[in-house]
C-alpha cells in the first residue's frame, strides 16, 4: 500500500526543485517524513529500482529518479538495474 | 437529436513532435496523423470527445478519479515538458460536457468532474497533430488506463454506449467525433520494456491481436480478452487500449474506413466514418 510513498516521492521530486536540492545533499534527511515501509526506504536508498517495481511501483513514474540522477542513478544505470530483473 | 459522426484512434508518443521536426513531413507517423487529420477536416464534427488516459500530470492518487469529465470553456497544455511541442490552449465545449456528466449520473456513471485543469501530452500531441487550429472545441473524458486496478473493459464499452445516448439527446443537427487516445503495447521504464530500453512495445502479438479485432469488428472478443491481467502483460501503459475500447461503445458495430498499424511501436492509427 505505502508504495504510493515512492510516487510521491517521483512526483515531488520533478515538480519541486528545492526538494530536489535536499535528495541529493542528504537523501535520508530529506526523506524523513516520507512514511516507507523499511524495506522501501532501503531500496530507494541504494537505487535500488527493480526492487521498487516489483513492490508495484509504477515505471512511469520511477523513471523519474534516473532522469534526475537521484539515489546514484543516472538513466542507464536505471535501465541496466530493470534489465537485470526482467524475465529471460 | 444530436449524432455521433465519426471516431478516430491514435497514439500520444511525446517523441513523435521532436521527430517530426526532425525528419519532416514524410516520417510515418507525420504521414499517418495527416491521414486521420484529413478525415477530421473532411468531418468538421461541432466537437469531439477525448478518451484519453492521463498519466499523473493531470491527476494524481490524492485522488485518482477512474472516469472523470472535465466540464470547463477551456485547458491547456502539455503540462509536462513534451519536447519539441508548442504549448496551446484548447476550448472545451463547455455545455455539452455538463450535460454528458449529468446524463451520466441518470444513467449509471457517476463521473467524478475536473472544472479546471491542464493535460499532458496525451491530449496535446494527438491534438497537436490532428487540429493545430485549436478551433475544434473537445470534451475531455479520462479513464485511468495507467494505474492498477483499472476499470474493466465491459465498464468502458458502457461508458462509450453512455457518451452516444447523451450525443443523440444533444439539440438536433449537433455533430461529435470521437477521439481515443493510446498505445495498445507500451512499457515505461517498467520489468516488461525491451531488454536494453527504458521503454517499448511489449507484446506485439497482443497489439496484433487487438488490430485484427479491430479490423473484423470482432469487439466481442476484443472485451472478453482485454482482461486488466492480459493489458499488464502488454506493458505498463497498455491499459491505454481502454481509451479505444470506449471508443468503439460510442460508435458501434462498425468496420474502421482506415486502419494502419506501427507494428513495432505497439499501436495503430485508425478511422471510423460513415459520410
Amino acid at each position: 500500500m505505502s508504495v504510493y510513498f515512492v510516487h510521491k516521492l517521483c512526483k515531488e521530486a520533478r515538480r519541486d526543485p528545492a526538494f530536489r536540492e535536499r535528495l541529493q545533499q542528504d537523501p535520508e534527511a530529506a526523506l524523513a517524513e516520507y512514511r516507507f515501509s523499511d524495506e522501501e526506504r532501503k531500496a530507494v536508498l541504494e537505487g535500488d529500482v527493480a526492487n521498487l517495481l516489483q513492490m508495484g511501483a509504477h515505471g512511469y513514474l520511477l523513471g523519474t529518479l534516473g532522469n534526475l540522477r537521484l539515489f546514484g542513478l543516472t538513466p542507464e544505470l536505471y535501465t541496466q538495474r530493470v534489465d537485470a530483473a526482467k524475465e529471460r | 437529436m444530436g449524432e455521433i459522426v465519426a471516431g478516430f484512434g491514435v497514439p500520444h508518443s511525446p517523441s513523435f513532435p521532436a521527430m517530426v521536426e526532425r525528419e519532416g513531413p514524410q516520417c510515418v507517423p507525420a504521414q499517418l496523423y495527416r491521414e486521420v487529420a484529413q478525415a477530421l477536416h473532411a468531418i468538421k464534427p461541432d466537437l469531439v470527445v477525448v478518451f484519453d488516459s492521463d498519466h499523473l500530470n493531470t491527476f494524481f492518487l490524492t485522488p485518482l478519479p477512474t472516469l472523470c469529465i472535465g466540464v470547463t470553456d477551456r485547458t491547456e497544455g502539455p503540462n509536462d515538458g513534451t519536447p519539441a511541442l508548442p504549448h496551446y490552449i484548447v476550448p472545451v465545449e463547455e455545455r455539452v460536457a455538463g450535460h454528458m456528466h449529468k446524463f451520466g449520473l441518470d444513467h449509471g456513471f457517476d463521473l467524478a468532474v475536473n472544472q479546471e485543469f491542464t493535460v499532458d501530452h496525451s491530449i496535446m500531441v494527438p491534438l497537436h497533430f490532428l487540429r493545430p487550429q485549436m478551433d475544434v472545441p473537445i470534451v475531455p473524458l479520462f479513464i485511468n488506463g495507467i494505474v492498477p486496478p483499472l476499470p474493466g473493459a465491459r465498464r468502458c464499452f458502457a461508458l462509450g454506449q453512455m457518451v452516444r445516448e447523451a450525443a443523440e439527446a444533444l439539440p438536433a443537427g449537433t455533430t461529435v467525433a470521437l477521439l481515443a487516445s493510446g498505445d495498445f503495447s507500451n512499457d515505461i521504464g517498467g520489468l516488461r520494456a525491451p531488454r536494453g530500453r527504458h521503454a517499448g512495445t511489449a507484446d506485439p502479438e497482443w497489439a496484433d491481436t487487438v488490430l485484427e479485432y479491430l479490423r473484423q469488428v470482432k469487439i466481442d472478443d476484443l472485451l472478453n480478452e482485454a482482461t486488466s491481467d492480459r493489458m499488464a502483460r502488454a506493458g505498463n501503459v497498455a491499459g491505454e487500449l481502454l481509451n479505444w475500447i470506449a471508443m468503439l461503445g460510442a460508435i458501434g458495430d462498425r468496420k474502421p474506413s482506415f486502419l494502419e498499424p506501427e507494428a513495432h511501436r505497439g499501436h495503430a492509427f485508425g478511422v471510423w466514418r460513415w459520410d
